[in-house]
């Protein structure tokens, strides 16, 4: 087995998952709902497979590249879903969330990416690579789940406000689970983002901190996430105001992630 | 409370303040920080000098985006501390008259009557509470008593842990900025450089790069001593990733190179009129030497990676040896014979545009120049502040989300041999689990009666 025949496989059964999620969400079947969940269980065992060869591979963490990168954070989003599931009890939202899965996957998949292994430059060589890199994006991966709930937040409540219901997901149920995730991602935020980012640049560069954009992004990140818990927790802020800011708050999230290595040079150009 | 404050004491403040560092530091991020003032003129033009005199292009360390971490600061500490006091009380030295009104009105708050008296049911509640982890207060009135179940208190104060250990980084961050110091070593193999302000110097023995099978770059090392009063006191091969650390300081494997400016050249001469007697000279970049008795060759410059620019004047793009290239003059009796540029990796360039009357071909057959190691030494007293921050934001987090407070109030009330229990619980977070846990409280109280 070959992580480039595991990959497409892992894409095929989130695929299958999301038909069988969305056709629960329209026929309010919920047996259907039970097989998309088994049926992404099974891609993310595949998908574990997939990063282990991919390791094996490379013979270095599977996130050094964009593609391994955009495989990590769908894994990550994956693996935030499965949790949001058995903590919260809530399904209705993991139809959505793998679209996003489904997008990232998309992403890698395709032709602009490329997917050959290179050795790692002397800088990433540590083991503070994998503590950083996977501890953030499990971080942003709930983000990635307040992010959903806050955009079908929106809806539902529009939809009330016209009488309507959508897809029986209540408005005030999304809110908090906007607020549970949130309180999961910040903490994995702080200490990968962060912590961990403060600690390792200060054993491979020398300075824990050097206003590096993709440091000052992080930050920025950070920022939106706790306008969102202040506005929410001291002001008493809920609803609407509140998915805005985390629905910015992601998006400075995937701006940090994807956009600076692109659009803005610095240190961390590498990764 | 004065108006000023008042004004830093409020959350909108923190509010306001946090949108204008967090626009002010994208700002930083879209304009390249610490660039020369040629490089602003050409991607700025007119608006260069107005970046300029705002620090735009220096925007961390300026004056204006110090003084909002400074009033970011100042808000953090007000805030802080005006709301640790109420809370202190609260948490140690809480109120218990609590009036049954005052109960009633709280949200999910009920009323139970047992038909046994109150000391039995007061005994009860106290062992139930404490088989729940709570810890509990009590005051006792002539027919009535009150009694305050309480646990995981510290959870107030996990905001103020996050909120404190902001400002130790913060603090943390003034004094590497004010106390810290830094310098890059180029060291070549075999030298040593005292530390200023220390006591002892550094020594390289050796340094190698290692290569991947592709080429690429592996990694570098640096085999550091150190040199205290004359004696050799430790040494140690530096990498990337592991830094070498002597009393306080840091020693970073941080860049390499190649003195370039002292390159110790081979050239090849070969006359068109003696064929088959080439003559190898060894000369040092910007030296001449004499070989023939009337033969003198200059070399003016050498070049590592040799490249022309806009205007097609060579620059070297880098400092590792891409396309090596040599200036090179050779006079005969103080008349120019030959003059142009010899390419190490294109020996043949110089055959196919020969001078237009010159007798001779040059070839440059080697190079070399000796290797440096840049180790960056760092002392800085501000990371104790940064780490001791790290721990405290990450256990405050811990205590903030994770570690909720619940309160329950108990009022009980003695009526001709029963007893009237009033109950409300308070929680900040997860106010279900609480009515859960209380739900189960009541029903194991009501069984054992
Ligand atoms: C970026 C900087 C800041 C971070 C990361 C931060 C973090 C936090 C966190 C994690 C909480 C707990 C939230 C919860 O329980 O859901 C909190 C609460 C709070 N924060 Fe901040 N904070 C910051 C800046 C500030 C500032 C500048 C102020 C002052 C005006 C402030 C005032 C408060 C207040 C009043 C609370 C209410 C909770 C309580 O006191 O128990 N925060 N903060």
């Amino acid at each position: 087995m070959k992580e480039s025949t595991l990959f497409p496989l892992t894409f095929l059964f989130y695929l299958l998952a999301s038909f069988f999620y969305f056709s629960s969400l329209f026929t309010r079947k919920e047996k259907l709902n039970r097989t998309g969940s088994g049926l992404v269980i099974i891609g993310f065992f595949i998908h574990n497979l997939a990063l282990i060869f991919r390791t094996i591979e490379s013979g270095h963490a599977p996130f050094t590249n964009m593609y391994e990168s955009l495989s990590f954070f769908a894994w990550s989003t994956v693996l935030a879903m499965l949790i949001a599931e058995k903590v919260f009890r809530f399904y209705r939202l993991s139809a959505y969330l793998m679209l996003l899965v489904i997008a990232l996957m998309a992403l890698a998949s395709s032709p602009l990416m490329p997917k050959e292994a290179t050795p790692l430059v002397p800088a990433l060589q540590s083991y503070w690579l994998w503590l950083h890199v996977s501890v953030t994006l499990l971080g942003e991966a709930f983000f990635a789940v307040a992010f959903i709930a806050s955009i079908l937040y929106l809806v539902a409540s529009a939809k009330e406000n016209k009488g309507q219901s959508f897809s029986s997901l209540s408005s005030e149920k999304l809110d908090s689970l906007s607020y549970r995730a949130v309180a999961i991602g910040f903490p994995l935020f702080t200490l990968g983002g962060l912590v961990f980012g403060m600690v390792w640049a200060n054993v491979a560069w020398g300075r824990y901190w050097a206003w590096d954009p993709k440091e000052v992004w992080s930050l920025i990140t950070w920022f939106f996430y706790a306008l969102y818990l202040h506005t929410r927790i001291v002001m008493g802020w809920k609803g609407k105001r509140s998915a805005w800011i985390a629905i910015i708050g992601f998006l400075a999230a995937l701006f940090t992630y994807f956009g600076v290595n692109y659009l803005l040079s610095g240190l961390h150009s590498y990764a | 409370m004065s108006s000023f404050i008042r004004l830093f004491a409020s959350v909108k403040a923190a509010i306001v303040l946090i949108i204008i560092i967090t626009i002010a530091s994208i700002v930083g991020t879209l304009i390249p920080q610490g660039r020369s003032p040629e490089e602003y003129l050409l991607r700025y033009g007119q608006l260069a000098p107005l970046f300029q005199r705002l620090q735009l292009t220096k925007l961390y360390s300026s004056f204006w985006y110090l003084a909002l971490l400074f009033l970011f600061s100042l808000n953090l500490i007000i805030c802080t501390l005006l709301r640790l006091k109420p809370k202190i009380k609260r948490v140690f030295r809480p109120h218990l008259d609590f009036k049954p009104s005052e109960l009633m009105a709280l949200k999910n708050s009920q009323k139970i009557i047992f038909s046994v008296p109150m000391e039995k049911v007061y005994g009860q509640l106290r062992s139930i509470l404490h088989s729940y982890h709570y810890q509990i207060k009590e005051k006792k009135g002539e027919s009535s008593l009150t009694l305050l179940g309480r646990k995981k208190m510290s959870g107030y104060f996990g905001a103020d842990v996050v909120h404190l250990a902001i400002l130790l980084i913060l603090i943390g961050g003034l004094t590497s900025g004010l106390f810290s110091f830094r310098m890059d070593l180029a060291l070549h193999k075999g030298e040593m450089a005292t530390i200023p302000h220390s006591d002892f110097a550094v020594r390289l023995d050796a340094f190698t790069t290692e290569y991947y099978p592709n080429g690429q770059v592996k990694d570098w090392k640096s085999t550091l001593t150190v040199v205290e009063e004359e004696k050799e006191v430790l040494s140690k091969t530096v990498e990337v990733n592991h830094p070498l650390k002597y009393k306080k300081y840091l020693f970073y494997q941080s860049a390499y190179g190649w003195d370039w400016d002292k390159a110790d050249l081979e050239i090849v001469i070969r006359s068109a009129e003696a064929q088959g007697q080439d003559k190898i000279i060894s000369v040092k970049n910007g030296e001449k030497v004499t070989c023939d008795p009337n033969l003198e060759i200059h070399v003016h410059r050498f070049l590592p990676d040799f490249v022309l620019d806009e205007n097609k004047r060579p620059f070297s793009r880098s400092n590792e040896p891409n396309n090596p290239a040599a200036f090179v003059e050779v006079t005969r009796e103080g008349e120019r014979i030959f003059s142009g540029w010899l390419f190490a990796r294109f020996p043949d360039f110089g055959q196919m545009h020969p001078g237009k009357d010159s007798p001779l071909s040059l070839e440059l057959r080697n190079f070399s120049a000796s290797e440096y190691s840049v180790i960056h030494v760092s002392r800085d007293p501000g990371t104790g502040f940064i780490w001791a921050g790290c721990i405290f934001i990450m256990l405050g987090l811990a205590l903030a989300f994770y570690w909720t407070p619940r309160e329950i109030r108990f009022l009980l009330q003695s009526e001709a041999g029963r007893t009237a229990l009033l109950v409300a619980g308070i929680a900040s977070k997860n106010k279900e689990a609480l009515e859960k846990e209380i739900e189960k409280i009541i029903s194991s109280l009501r069984k054992k009666k």
